[in-house]
């Protein structure tokens, strides 16, 4: 944590008689005073809020360790308004950088509740001042994430990009497309200007390219159809990729899901497989939340 | 040629591209201010701005709706994936075969 804003503490903790440990420094933002901190919380702390991993359904009380954002020792648990459990850990108030440390701490608490949950994942960086504000958020969207809950039961997102050697690919399309194959000749011998046969060949290059790494992407889709629930395409990144996906895989078909990529995969010497997994379903739920005024 | 398999939380590029802008998210203003207002004190309540679940299986590459679109009610972005689809099927039928730039819709 960078700055500590001690003075703003201190007034903070003088006013009040529950000691802060030293540890929970603020970070306070600059441009604002965060001006309600001072408001008394029965029982609360007010150096500290609520991290929230993700949402699960359980009416007991549960712990995960202390392995959560901030490596602070502070103890994962569950803030609960009826059968349904935010997972979260306690953290110092104010506004979390996407650090590495922070960003992969966030995932790993989503991936020890998964063992054995189905989770909602919150995205990275949502702190709750108190408690209540948690319990508050659970009843508010209490039938939306039920909901979600029982249409991600017992199933886990898997990623999967696939990769190709753009320049091998190319050279494919050379030999075996008898146009462009004529064209790239006409280049080499042409001795003017060579200027509008090298518009036409990068056209028919880059077509070319985008039917092959459809029928690619395609085919791959297919032949994963029956062992995966859902699927979402993602834009590919950068001009290796040719396939961005995640697939909703129900558990008892993890395996099956797994030898099926690893059977495609071997059939496609010039394309590279990476796949992850499993993740929590952050592909398939999209939950959106706003505050209103009474 | 090559498949490599990963756990979840070891690459931080497939971390990000998660953990940023999908599951449950809060408004980028309300996330803000979140940590300074008391949400129950200053009279306001969490509700729901939209709920999507995508429990469909892909028809093919290419046609799906990028994850990071605005929340939109849905089905008038429906109607313009099928309009959009039944273009793309008309073009490809009719010989000439063009390049199609993906649309992606900005997010919020």
């Amino acid at each position: 944590m960078a700055k500590k804003t001690t003075k703003a503490k201190e007034r903070r903790v003088g006013k009040r008689p529950a000691p802060v440990p030293a540890k929970a420094a603020v970070k306070m933002r600059r441009e604002k005073p965060v001006s309600r901190v001072d408001d008394p919380q029965p029982g609360g702390d007010a150096a500290r809020g609520k991290y929230v991993y993700c949402v699960i359904q359980s009416a007991d009380p549960l712990k995960f360790g202390a392995a959560g954002i901030g490596d602070n020792g502070m103890e994962i648990h569950t803030v609960h308004y009826r059968d349904l459990a935010a997972v979260v850990s306690d953290v110092p108030l104010g506004v979390l950088d996407s650090t590495r440390e922070n960003v992969l701490a966030h995932e790993r608490v989503n991936e020890i509740v998964m063992r054995d949950h189905t989770v909602i994942p919150m995205s990275f960086g949502t702190i709750f001042k108190t408690r209540d504000d948690i319990v508050q958020l659970l009843r508010s969207a209490y039938d939306a994430f039920g909901d979600v809950l029982s249409k991600m039961r017992d199933k886990m997102e898997f990623g999967l990009k696939v990769l190709w050697d753009r320049d091998s690919i190319v050279k494919d399309i050379e030999d075996e497309d008898e146009g462009i194959h004529r064209l790239k000749n006409e280049i080499a011998l042409q001795k003017g200007s060579t200027y509008f046969a090298r518009m036409q060949y990068g056209r028919a290059i880059d077509a070319a390219l985008q039917s092959r790494s459809e029928r690619y992407g395609t085919e791959i889709l297919d032949r994963l159809r029956d062992v995966a629930v859902a699927s979402r395409i993602n834009k590919p990144i950068g001009d290796k990729m040719i396939m961005n996906a995640a697939f909703l895989v129900s558990r008892d078909q993890e395996a099956a899901f797994d030898t099926r990529v690893k059977s495609i995969a071997a059939e496609h010497d010039k394309l590279t497989f990476k796949y992850t997994g499993p993740w929590p379903p952050y592909n398939f739920v999209n939950i959106r939340l706003k505050l209103e005024r009474v | 040629m090559a498949v490599e398999r990963a756990a979840g939380g070891s690459s931080l590029i497939d971390v990000l591209d998660r953990v940023l802008d999908k599951g449950i998210v809060i408004d980028a203003w309300v996330r803000v201010s979140l940590v300074g207002i008391d949400l129950i004190t200053v009279e306001a309540r969490v509700v729901v701005a939209s709920i999507d679940t995508y429990l469909k299986y892909s028809e093919a590459v290419g046609q799906s709706v990028p994850v990071a679109r605005p929340a939109v009610e849905s089905r008038p972005y429906d109607e313009l994936a099928a309009e959009n689809q039944a273009l793309r099927a008309e073009l490809s039928s009719g010989g000439a075969r063009q390049p199609v730039a993906r649309r992606r819709r900005a997010g919020v």
